[in-house]
């Protein structure tokens, strides 16, 4: 199962972009305020199709223009597939987590993080002790729609010649030609996924939300 | 490697072609999607459960599947049927714009209606009952006194959904439509200049995008401005 490999691989980056994103954005310091609109403008605003493209084939050009540099015989380098599709697929998601945990950052109470640093704790302790664990209860119900849409993304990296779930239903066709029971079958697949991802994110909540029980 | 900036000048009028063909998916199957939505989301809220399961198994397979898929079924997969190949919808099946419209659409349709529910259900129940305190029958209360509130609590999710609508156009190009995306597809085949070409695209996706974000962020202002009196 290429797909949950994708899948995988890129949250662990997309939550990592959406941390480093969210704390650039509220921090003091103007230029990393500046990169990370930046960032979240353009990876939110042009297609997932086209950032793949982009990754896929402008990191191939750079490789064998680097390659051809070195050694003049080199014909034709690219990075796996795999990895520019994941890593694509990571930035654009992490541009929306990165607007998710920002607003969850800010409505962690300032009180936690006061009486954390009464207590001595360093800003680096406070962030992922205090503040990463406040704020992700507040994010997981976004951070879920967030995992859905990663989760259909990955369908797009069929296109760089992964050989995912869609593209093996591609090669199934042209031996069986019944498309569309392939293509359902992959449809099937999916909303599989998708409907346990739903299933642990409302376990998650219930999990995150443990120390309410019992009040109101 | 060149980064060759005369390039993305040159290639900017093909792919502004492109863009026709982008904003006509992006209306049309918007337009449509919307229509969908709200018969949808009239069934929903019917209460009749014979309107009300069909509705949520189609939005349950709409949502939870990736579009590229659906466009996948769609153009690759119902010729497969004879009866589709011989019914009156094949001309429109047979195009593959027609079937990026009809995949466009559906997923559309399946989006808008929760969208437009989360607003009906956010709209206050004092005022309905207020509604039939005055004597306004059940058409009228929704037309006059549900619309116009759910529509202004709809519209942040809608221009969000719009905009990935945008987005979603460009997986036309994976059925040989020529949008934005697959003019610049064709074109760095031709030249070989990704960078230059793919770049000068996602700056058009950008400044649409921004357009409609704007032109939601008026309509949603000008709708609330009862708030402020």
């Amino acid at each position: 199962m290429v797909v949950l490999k994708v899948f995988a691989v890129s949250l662990v980056m997309a939550v990592a972009f959406g941390l480093i994103g969210s704390s650039a954005k509220l921090s003091k310091n103007r230029i990393a305020n500046k990169i990370a609109s930046a960032y979240t403008i353009v990876f939110r605003g042009v297609p997932e199709l086209l950032v793949i493209l982009i990754f896929y084939y402008g990191s191939a050009i750079t490789l064998t223009s680097i390659g051809r540099a070195i050694y003049p015989q080199t014909q034709f380098v690219d990075i796996a597939p795999f990895w520019a599709g994941a890593f694509a697929i990571a930035l654009i998601v992490g541009s929306y987590a990165t607007e998710t945990f920002r607003g969850a950052f800010l409505g962690v109470d300032p009180g936690i993080i006061e009486a954390a640093r009464a207590l001595g704790l360093s800003s680096l302790h406070t962030f992922f002790y205090i503040r990463v664990p406040q704020m992700w209860r507040l994010a997981l119900p976004s951070v879920g729609n967030h995992m859905l849409s990663l989760m259909k993304d990955t369908a797009l990296i069929s296109i760089i010649g992964v050989e995912e779930i869609l593209y093996v239903a591609e090669m199934a066709t042209a031996v069986t030609l019944k498309p569309f029971t392939m293509y359902m079958i992959v449809a099937v697949i999916y909303l599989g996924i998708t409907t346990v991802i739903t299933f642990v994110m409302m376990a998650l909540e219930k999990h995150s939300n443990r120390h309410l029980a019992g009040t109101r | 490697m060149t980064f060759d900036i005369y390039l993305i000048f040159d290639s900017i009028p093909k792919m502004l072609a492109g863009m026709g063909m982008t904003l006509q998916l992006l209306f049309l199957s918007s337009f449509l999607g919307l229509v969908l939505g709200i018969i949808i989301l009239l069934m929903r809220i019917s209460g009749r459960w014979y309107l009300s399961f069909p509705t949520f198994v189609y939005i349950y397979f709409f949502r939870g599947t990736p579009i590229l898929v659906q466009i996948f079924v769609i153009y690759h997969g119902l010729p497969q049927f004879e009866a589709i190949r011989d019914s009156v919808f094949w001309p429109i099946l047979r195009e593959p714009f027609g079937c990026a419209i009809l995949a466009l659409t559906l997923n559309s349709g399946a989006y808008v209606s929760e969208i437009l529910r989360g607003g009906y259900l956010g709209v206050d129940k004092g005022l309905h009952e207020a509604g039939k305190a005055l004597g306004l029958s059940t058409p009228h209360r929704f037309i006059y006194v549900t619309t116009p509130i759910a529509v202004r609590l709809a519209i942040p999710a809608y221009s969000n959904d719009f905009i990935s609508m945008l987005k979603a156009t460009s997986l036309a190009s994976t059925i040989t439509l020529l949008d934005m995306t697959g003019a610049a597809r064709t074109i760095v085949a031709k030249t070989f200049a990704p960078y230059e070409i793919f770049i000068a695209a996602a700056i058009i996706y950008l400044v649409m995008t921004w357009f409609f974000q704007r032109g939601f962020g008026l309509f949603e202002k000008r709708m609330s401005r009862y708030i402020k009196q």
